[in-house]
C-alpha cells in the first residue's frame, strides 16, 4: 500500500509542477492546489499508515502496542494543514479574481511590469 | 504566560479590531498596544538575563508531548527588536498610509503579522513554527494586495505563488522529519538527532526541504526571486514593516535549525550555508546596483544584507554566531530606516525613480541627514551601528580561517557603498532635472509622525554604534547559548 501511495503522491507532484509552469494564472493557482494535497499525503504516509487501527486503548488495558494502531498526531497536522490551505485557496482565488477585474488577462507574461531587469 | 502575552496583546488587538467600527479609535489603540508589545518585550530582557532561557508548556502538558513556547536571549532579541520597529513602523504608517488603506484594516493585518512573527521567535516545535509562519504569510499577502493597485496585485501573486511553494516544502519536510523521528519538538528532535548520528543520511531528504523553505522565506540566494519582484509595489510603510520582519524571520529560524540540527552534519551543512551566503552577497549587491528606484535598489541590498548574516552563521564559532546576531538586529533597524525614509520620499514627490527625482536634501535636511544614517550604517561606516556589525563579521571570518569569504564580504561593502552613494547623490544632492515630467505629490501635509518614528528609528542606530559593547555582550551570551543545545534541550524537556 506504501508504495502505491508513494506513486500517487509522485504522480501528484508532477502534475503540480506541470501546472506550476503554466502560463495561465489560473492553472497555476490548480498547480499550488495540487501540491499542497501531494504534501498533505506525505505527511499521511510518512507517519506510517496502518490497516483499520484506530488509535484507541482499549478500555481496561494501560498500554497497546504501536504497531497495530495508527500514529494519530500525522492526522491532526493534515487537518491543520488543509484548514489553512482552504483559507489561502480562498484568498487566492479573490486575489486572482480582482486581478481579472483591473488587467481582463489570465496570461502570467502580463506580469512582467514589477519584474527586475 | 510571560511568553504567553506575547500572542495575547496581538491577538486582543485583533478581536478588538473587529468589533470596533471607528477607524480614528482603531489607529489609537493599534498605537496602544504596539506601544504595550514593546514594552512587554523589553521587560523580557531582565527575565532571560535571569533564568536564561524562558520555557512555557501550554496547557502544563509536559514537553515533547504539549505546545512548547521558548525564548532564549536570541529569541529575546529578536522579540525586543521587532516590537521596536513594529511600534516605530505603526506610528509612521498613522501618517503615511493613506486612508482608505488605514480604514480597511492597514492596522489589523500588520497585528496579524505581529503575532505570526511573535509567534515565530518563540515556537518550541517544529509545526508550531509553520502555522505562525502561516498566520505572518497570510496577513502579508493580504497587506501586499490591499488597495487593489495594478502594480501591486501583480507583485502580490508572485509574493503568493512563491512563498506557498515554499510553505509546501516546509510543510512536506515536517511531514518526513517526523516520520522518521517521531516527534515535533525542537530539543526533543535535537536530542534524537544525537543519539543516531551514525545514521543522519536518512534525515537529509526532510532537512534539505525544510532548508528550502526556509531559504525562499529569508531570500537567500537562488530563491530570492519573490522579494525584489513584490517589496516596491505596495505602500511605503508596509515595505518597511515587511523589510524590517518578514526575512529575517526565515533568518532566524534557519540560524535555530543549524544549531539545533544541521551542525550534526556540519561538513555538508557547512559549505552550502557558506556558499549560499556568499553568493546571496553578491548576486545581491552586484544586482542593486544596476536598479534605477529607490525602493528597488534597498530590496536588492536585503538579499545581500541577509547574506552577511548567512556566512557569519556558517563561521559558527561563538565570535561568528555573536556577529551574526549583532547584524541581524542592525539590519533590521538600518533597512527599516532606509524604508522610512524611501516613503517620504515617495510622499513628496509622488515617486521613486531616481532619473525623476533630485534635490531632496534642499527640501529637507533632516530627512536628507535621516538618510545618510541609515544609508552609511548599511555600508559600514565607523561611528554607526553597521560598522560594529561588518567588523564583528570580517574579524570572525578571519579568525575562523575563512579568508575567501572574508575577502568576498569586504569587496561586498564597497559596492553596498557604491548604491548608497548613488542613491545619496541621485535623490538628495544632484539638481532638479527639469526636461522630465514631475509626477504630483501624494500628501503635501506636514509628515510629524513620520519624521518621529525615522528620527527614532536613526537614534537607535546611532545608540547602536555608540554603545555597542553591551549589545555585543548579550549577542555573545546568546551566541554561547546556541551553540550548546544541550542547555537549550535541557531547559525545554525539564531536564534542568
Amino acid at each position: 500500500m506504501e508504495y502505491v501511495i508513494a506513486v500517487f503522491i509522485g504522480l501528484l507532484y508532477a502534475c503540480g509542477v506541470y501546472l506550476i509552469l503554466r502560463r495561465s494564472i489560473v492553472k497555476v493557482i490548480l498547480g499550488v492546489f495540487v501540491l499542497s494535497n501531494a504534501t498533505n499525503l506525505i505527511i499521511f504516509l510518512s507517519g506510517g499508515i496502518q490497516r483499520g487501527g484506530a488509535p484507541f486503548i482499549p478500555e481496561g488495558a494501560e498500554t497497546v502496542d504501536p504497531a497495530t494502531i495508527s500514529d494519530p498526531l500525522p492526522q491532526a497536522l493534515i487537518l491543520t494543514a488543509i484548514v489553512i490551505s482552504l483559507g489561502i485557496s480562498a484568498y487566492i482565488l479573490a486575489l486572482k479574481y480582482r486581478y481579472f477585474d483591473v488587467t481582463g488577462t489570465h496570461d502570467l507574461d502580463q506580469l512582467k511590469n514589477t519584474d527586475q531587469r | 504566560m510571560i511568553l504567553f502575552a506575547l500572542l495575547l496583546i496581538p491577538f486582543s488587538y485583533l478581536m478588538l479590531g473587529l468589533l470596533i467600527k471607528k477607524s480614528g479609535i482603531k489607529q489609537r489603540l493599534a498605537l496602544l498596544f504596539a506601544t504595550v508589545n514593546f514594552l512587554w518585550a523589553l521587560a523580557l530582557v531582565p527575565i532571560v538575563q535571569f533564568r536564561e532561557i524562558i520555557v512555557v508548556q501550554m496547557g502544563s502538558w509536559a514537553a515533547p508531548y504539549g505546545i512548547s513556547l521558548v525564548a532564549d536571549r536570541f529569541s529575546v532579541l529578536m522579540l525586543v527588536v521587532a516590537a521596536f520597529v513594529f511600534f516605530l513602523t505603526t506610528i509612521y504608517a498613522t501618517q503615511s498610509v493613506d486612508k482608505a488603506r488605514r480604514k480597511n484594516g492597514h492596522f489589523f493585518f500588520s497585528f496579524g503579522i505581529l503575532m505570526g512573527v511573535n509567534g515565530s521567535f518563540m515556537a518550541g516545535d517544529l509545526f508550531n513554527l509553520y502555522v505562525w509562519f502561516e498566520v505572518m504569510l497570510m496577513s502579508s499577502f493580504i497587506l501586499v494586495s490591499l488597495g487593489g493597485e495594478r502594480q501591486q496585485l501583480e507583485g502580490s501573486i508572485k509574493y503568493l505563488i512563491l512563498n506557498l511553494i515554499s510553505s509546501l516544502f516546509f510543510v512536506a519536510g515536517i511531514g518526513l522529519l517526523y516520520g522518521k523521528l517521531g516527534s515535533l519538538n525542537l530539543a526533543d528532535l535535537s536530542q534524537k538527532m544525537a543519539s543516531a548520528t551514525d545514521n543522519l543520511a536518512v534525515l537529509n531528504p526532510a532537512l534539505i526541504l525544510i532548508f528550502v523553505g526556509f531559504s525562499i522565506k529569508g531570500a537567500l540566494f537562488p530563491f530570492f526571486f519573490w522579494l525584489p519582484a513584490s517589496y516596491h509595489t505596495p505602500p511605503p510603510a508596509v515595505t518597511a514593516l515587511f523589510a524590517g520582519l518578514l526575512t529575517k524571520v526565515g533568518i532566524y529560524s534557519l540560524v535555530r535549525f543549524y544549531t539545533l540540527f544541521l551542525y550534526y552534519d556540519h561538513g555538508f551543512w557547512n559549505e552550502v550555508v557558506l556558499w549560499m551566503g556568499g553568493l546571496s552577497m553578491v548576486i545581491g549587491v552586484i544586482a542593486a546596483s544596476s536598479q534605477y528606484d529607490f525602493r528597488k535598489i534597498l530590496s536588492f541590498h536585503i538579499i545581500s544584507q541577509v547574506g552577511y548574516v548567512v556566512i557569519a552563521l556558517g563561521f559558527f564559532t561563538v565570535a561568528g554566531l555573536t556577529a551574526a546576531l549583532f547584524f541581524l538586529v542592525h539590519n533590521m533597524l538600518a533597512k527599516t530606516n532606509a524604508f522610512l525614509v524611501a516613503g517620504w520620499v515617495h510622499r513628496e514627490r509622488g515617486t521613486l525613480n531616481l532619473k525623476v527625482l533630485g534635490d531632496m536634501f534642499n527640501k529637507s535636511p533632516v530627512w536628507g541627514i535621516l538618510f545618510f544614517i541609515s544609508a552609511f550604517s548599511l555600508a559600514g561606516l565607523p561611528p554607526l551601528s553597521g560598522f560594529f556589525g561588518k567588523y564583528l563579521v570580517l574579524k570572525a571570518g578571519i579568525e575562523a580561517d575563512q579568508i575567501f569569504i572574508t575577502l568576498v564580504a569586504l569587496f561586498v561593502g564597497l559596492f553596498t557603498l557604491f548604491s548608497m552613494v548613488k542613491i545619496w547623490m541621485e535623490v538628495f544632492w544632484k539638481r532638479q532635472p527639469e526636461d522630465i515630467a514631475q509626477p504630483a505629490p501624494i500628501n503635501l501635509k506636514p509628515a510629524n509622525w513620520m519624521l518621529f518614528s525615522s528620527v527614532v528609528m536613526a537614534l537607535a542606530i546611532v545608540g547602536m554604534g555608540l554603545w555597542a559593547a553591551p549589545i555585543v555582550d548579550y549577542c555573545q551570551l546568546a551566541a554561547e547559548d546556541l551553540l550548546t543545545p544541550s542547555k537549550y534541550i535541557d531547559y525545554v524537556l525539564g531536564y534542568h
